[in-house]
C-alpha cells in the first residue's frame, strides 16, 4: 500500500485541521501480483530490455523477457534494471514522513499551548 | 455564449462562472497575481488512462458550468442499439478486458468508422464498437459506457470541486501511453504515435535538462525501483540524477528540500513491499484498482498541504496522460495550424493506413490544478464555451519552460504557443482553515 505518511496522524490531522475528509482504504482483495502484465508494462519491459542490451559486453547473456507473464515478474525485473541505472532509488529516504521521537516531541510543544496557537493564527 | 439564468442560485454560479473567465483570459494575457508572484514549486502528477467523462463527468449534475455528461449521450453497440452512458463504474474488473488505445482504435472511438475517406466527421461514437474488438461480450463492449458517480471518487471529486477543473484539457495524441507523457517531457513525441521507445532529436531537451541547464532544480519521482519510470527509460540511463523515488518525494516536501519543477509516477504494477506487504499499482491504468489510486493522490496532496510554507508556494496539476478508452463525449479539437508539431506519423505507423500530421488532438482527459490562490470551484472553460481554453500536455514543459526560465527557444512552434495552466492562480490567498486535507 502507500507510504503510510498520514495513516498514523489521523488524531493529529483532525486536531490541526477544520476540514478532514476520510478516504475509504482499499480492499485487499484488490492485490494480484499474479495478474497478467497489459500492454503498457510489456512495452516499459521491452523499453529496459532496449538498455539492457545496450549496456550487455560482448557475449553477456540478457534477460529473456519473453518469460515475463505476470506483474510480479515484471516488477522484478524493472527493480534490477532500475537498481542498476539509479541505485539511489532503492536507498531509504534520508527524512521519513511519519512521526519520529524528535518530531513528536517538537509537535507536543503547540498542543501545550493550545490558545495562543489558535489565536496566532487568526 | 448565451446562458440562461433560471433561478437565483444559478444567476450566482453563472455570473461567478464570467467573472472567473474574464480573469482567466485576463491572465492568459500575461497578467501576473499574487499566487504566481508566491510561487516556487509547480508539481505534475500524471495518473493512467481514464477519459474526463469516466472521471468528473457526473459532477455537471451539481455544477452546470463542468462540460460533464447529461446522461443522455448514447453510443451504438454492435448490433447497432443506442447504449446510454451509465453512473455505474467499478473501481476494479469492469475493464479487465483492457480497452484499446492504440492509434487506429482511439480513431474508431472518435470518428466511428474505420472508414479513413475523406468527409468523415468526428462523433465519438465508435467507444463501444471499439472496445468489442477487445474479446469481450456484448454485455461488456457496453461497460465502456460508464462512469463514476462522484460519492464512488471522494479524493478527485473533492479536488475538483475545491481548486480548478479545466473542461478542456486533451491528451497531446489520440493514441496510447508512451507518446503522450513524450509531449509531457519534451513537449513532442518526435513523430511517435505508439508505445515504441522514442529517441529524442536535437535541439530538444527534456524539462528537467532544461531547468538543470538553467540554475534551476527539477525531478522525476517514480514510485519504486519494482515500479520504476514509463517512458523515458533513455533519460534514467544517462541522467539518473534527474530521478528520485516516491519516498524521496514525501522526504524532500518534509524536508523542504522540494525540487521547482518535479514530476510525479504512480506505482504501475501489483508487487510484494518490504517487509512482507504488499504493493498495489496507484496508476488507475484499466484494470488496477481506481481507489488505490485515490489514496495515491490524496497521499501525494497531503504531502504539500500539511506544510504550510511549502503549501503557500506550490501549485499541484493533476492529469491523467490519455482516455485509455473509456467514454468521453467531447470531440477533440484540432490543433493550431499556425503553430505546428513539425512532425508527421506515416500511414504504416499509425496502423490506420493514413498519416497523421499531428494536427488532432486526443481524447479529453481529467485535470485539476490545486493551489491555495485557486478559489473553490473554479472551472477554466473548454470547447463549449467560444471563449474557452485548450490545454494538452505540451502545455506542461511550456508552462513550466515559460515560469521558470522565460525565454527559451529550443523547443517546438506548438509548445512555445502553448496556454499556461497556471493562469488560475489569483491575488487572493485562502485561509488555511478553507483547504481539505484527506485522512488516510
Amino acid at each position: 500500500m502507500i507510504a503510510g505518511f498520514l495513516t498514523c496522524e489521523a488524531n493529529m490531522l483532525k486536531r490541526r485541521y477544520k476540514l478532514v475528509q476520510k478516504v475509504p482504504k482499499t480492499p485487499k482483495s484488490a492485490y494480484n501480483h499474479g495478474r497478467f502484465i497489459s500492454s503498457l508494462i510489456e512495452h516499459q519491459i521491452k523499453h529496459f530490455h532496449e538498455v539492457e542490451k545496450s549496456l550487455a559486453k560482448p557475449g553477456e547473456p540478457v534477460t529473456d523477457i519473453s518469460k515475463i507473464k505476470t506483474e510480479l515478474e515484471a516488477s522484478k525485473y524493472l527493480q534490477k534494471m532500475t537498481a542498476r541505472l539509479h541505485p539511489q532509488g532503492g536507498e531509504k529516504p534520508k527524512r521519513i514522513a511519519k512521526p519520529t521521537k524528535a518530531r513528536a516531541a517538537t509537535k507536543r510543544k503547540p498542543k501545550a499551548k493550545k490558545k495562543q496557537g489558535k489565536q496566532k493564527r487568526k | 455564449m448565451q446562458i440562461v439564468a433560471r433561478d437565483d442560485e444559478t444567476f450566482r454560479r453563472v455570473g461567478h462562472y464570467l467573472l472567473r473567465t474574464r480573469q482567466v483570459l485576463k491572465r492568459v494575457g500575461g497578467d501576473m497575481s499574487a499566487g504566481l508572484d508566491k510561487l516556487k514549486h509547480i508539481v505534475v502528477l500524471m495518473m493512467e488512462n481514464r477519459s474526463f467523462d469516466h472521471m468528473l463527468g457526473a459532477l455537471k449534475k451539481t455544477d452546470p458550468r463542468i462540460n460533464g455528461l447529461t446522461g443522455n449521450e448514447t453510443n451504438p453497440d454492435t448490433n447497432g442499439n443506442p447504449v446510454k452512458v451509465q453512473p455505474n463504474a467499478k473501481f476494479q474488473g469492469q475493464l479487465d478486458h483492457d480497452p484499446d488505445h492504440h492509434f487506429p482504435g482511439v480513431d474508431l472511438q472518435i470518428f466511428g468508422t474505420t472508414d479513413q475517406g475523406p468527409g468523415r466527421v468526428a462523433n465519438m461514437q465508435g467507444f463501444i464498437k471499439s472496445y468489442a474488438t477487445q474479446n469481450t461480450s456484448i454485455e461488456q463492449s457496453r461497460g465502456i459506457m460508464a462512469y463514476f458517480a462522484p460519492e464512488k471518487l471522494p479524493v478527485l471529486t473533492r479536488l475538483a470541486t475545491e481548486y480548478a477543473t479545466f473542461n478542456g484539457w486533451f491528451s497531446s495524441i489520440p493514441g496510447p501511453t508512451i507518446c503522450n507523457r513524450a509531449f509531457a517531457h519534451y513537449g513532442t513525441s518526435f513523430g511517435n504515435v505508439d508505445m515504441n521507445l522514442f529517441y529524442v532529436q536535437d535541439p530538444i531537451v527534456s524539462i528537467y535538462e532544461r531547468m538543470i541547464q538553467g540554475g534551476h532544480t527539477a525531478k522525476i519521482y517514480y514510485y519504486d525501483q519494482q515500479s520504476s519510470t514509463m517512458e523515458i527509460v533513455n533519460l534514467l540511463k544517462n541522467q539518473p540524477q534527474i530521478f528520485g523515488s516516491y519516498s524521496q518525494f514525501i522526504a524532500d516536501c518534509e524536508g523542504d528540500t522540494l525540487p521547482e519543477y518535479c514530476f510525479i509516477e504512480p506505482g504501475y504494477n501489483d508487487h510484494p513491499g518490504p517487509g512482507g506487504g504488499q504493493i498495489l499499482a496507484s496508476d488507475q491504468h484499466p484494470d488496477h484498482n481506481v481507489q488505490e489510486g485515490e489514496r495515491f493522490i490524496a497521499n501525494t496532496y497531503n504531502a504539500i498541504r500539511t506544510k504550510q510554507e511549502l503549501w503557500e508556494t506550490t501549485a499541484m496539476l493533476i492529469v491523467y496522460d490519455e482516455h485509455g478508452g473509456t467514454y468521453d463525449h467531447v470531440v477533440p479539437p484540432n490543433c493550431d495550424p499556425n503553430f505546428p508539431d513539425g512532425h508527421s506519423a506515416p500511414g504504416d505507423k499509425t496502423g490506420t493506413g493514413a498519416a497523421f500530421n499531428f494536427d488532432r488532438l486526443g481524447v479529453r482527459v481529467p485535470a485539476i490544478l490545486i493551489s491555495p490562490y485557486i478559489p473553490r470551484g473554479t472551472v477554466i472553460p473548454g470547447t463549449e464555451d467560444p471563449n474557452g481554453v485548450i490545454y494538452e500536455h505540451s502545455c506542461i514543459p511550456g508552462t513550466v519552460t515559460n515560469f521558470f526560465l522565460k525565454n527559451y527557444d529550443n523547443r517546438t512552434a506548438r509548445e512555445k504557443n502553448s496556454k499556461n495552466f497556471l493562469m488560475p492562480l489569483t491575488d487572493t490567498l485562502r485561509p488555511d482553515d478553507d483547504c481539505w486535507v484527506f485522512d488516510l
